[in-house]
């Protein structure tokens, strides 16, 4: 129990230099126990709710994490680090995967937009619409390109700011407003049916 | 939680970036979600790299020196046992007189080949 509190008082940074200085694959598990909800729940998003694809690259991931941990210089946050590897391993990953990732998108989002029709902006107050809505987006993620898909998850999901996104990504941050930008207008033609309805 | 309003609708605006509402939505809703471990960490330990040794980085330049040590100390006393073990041996499958310079090539060669095996043994990836 002690050992319990006063490994919540121990920061990331103490803890990987931990692992630096003597190995300790102890202070590793903590940081894995810390940071596994939020990798897997990017890459969640990023692999469109493809669980089981998500744990697998978020393993490779954290794996990838103790072979690279001397390389992590603190410029930015762990968690941030950890996205950027989450990231490379799932677009090395959709590179494999480009033929699947291509497979039935267009349907499914064609079907979305029919089921939302009739319920323009509902997801705001309907509980049950939000849960569809987010079921659709999920789908929707699908027709955007993997840049594009990257810069939406890291910069809503992961709440990152554009500069972070860019580390994240390794690219400008110009280049990361272009891809959101394209990105939300992809979505808003795929998903069309639950903005705002179109006067007459 | 759904930071906004769910009357967002009837805003003067109502087309004002419906989209970004709609991803900051869907990412508050998911931002409370914790994904249970559920022996994730267990399997991430299980996958990691093996390390050649566990000792403590400040043991190993003293682990390398005893070695060195026991090393310089088998390499002194261990000619004279060495050339006597192999008299002794050549004597009794031979029978015959044995040239020193083969007994000294067979020192050197076991020699050469316990320090690498302990070079190996040592080495750090």
């Amino acid at each position: 129990m002690a050992a319990k509190a006063a490994s919540a008082d121990v920061t990331d940074a103490q803890l990987i230099a931990r692992c630096l200085v003597g190995d300790d694959r102890h202070a590793f598990a903590e940081l894995v126990k810390r940071h596994q909800s939020a990798v897997r729940a990017c890459l969640r998003k990023l692999t469109a709710g493809n669980h089981a694809l998500a744990d697998d690259l978020a393993q490779d991931t954290f794996v990838l994490a103790w072979r690279n941990l001397k390389s992590f210089r603190q410029e930015a946050r762990f968690s941030t680090w950890l996205y950027r590897i989450a990231t490379n391993c799932w677009l090395a990953q959709a590179r494999k995967r480009q033929e699947e990732l291509l497979g039935d998108r267009d349907d499914d989002v064609a079907d979305s937009d029919a089921d939302a029709a009739d319920s323009p902006h509902s997801w705001e107050a309907d509980h049950a619409a939000g849960t569809t809505m987010r079921i659709d987006l999920e789908r929707a993620m699908a027709v955007l390109s993997d840049a594009e898909r990257a810069a939406i998850v890291q910069c809503y999901h992961n709440d990152l700011s554009h500069e972070e996104a860019a580390y994240v990504l390794g690219c400008p941050v110009g280049t990361v407003k272009t891809h959101v930008l394209r990105g939300k207008a992809k979505l808003k033609r795929a998903l069309a049916a639950w903005g705002p309805a179109q006067p007459a | 939680m759904n930071t906004v309003s769910p009357n967002a609708s009837d805003s003067p605006d109502p087309s004002a970036d419906w989209m970004d509402r709609l991803l900051r939505f869907d990412a508050a809703e998911h931002s409370g979600d914790y994904i249970d471990d559920a022996g994730f960490t267990a399997r991430v330990m299980h996958k990691l790299p093996l390390v050649t040794s566990a000792l403590p980085a400040w043991r190993r330049p003293a682990v390398a020196a005893l070695w060195v040590v026991a090393g310089l100390l088998l390499a002194v006393a261990l000619p004279g046992v060495a050339f006597d073990v192999a008299r002794a041996a050549y004597k009794l499958f031979a029978a015959r007189p044995f040239a020193l310079s083969t007994v000294a090539f067979m020192v050197v060669a076991f020699g050469a080949a316990s320090w690498t095996a302990a070079a190996v043994a040592l080495r750090r990836d």
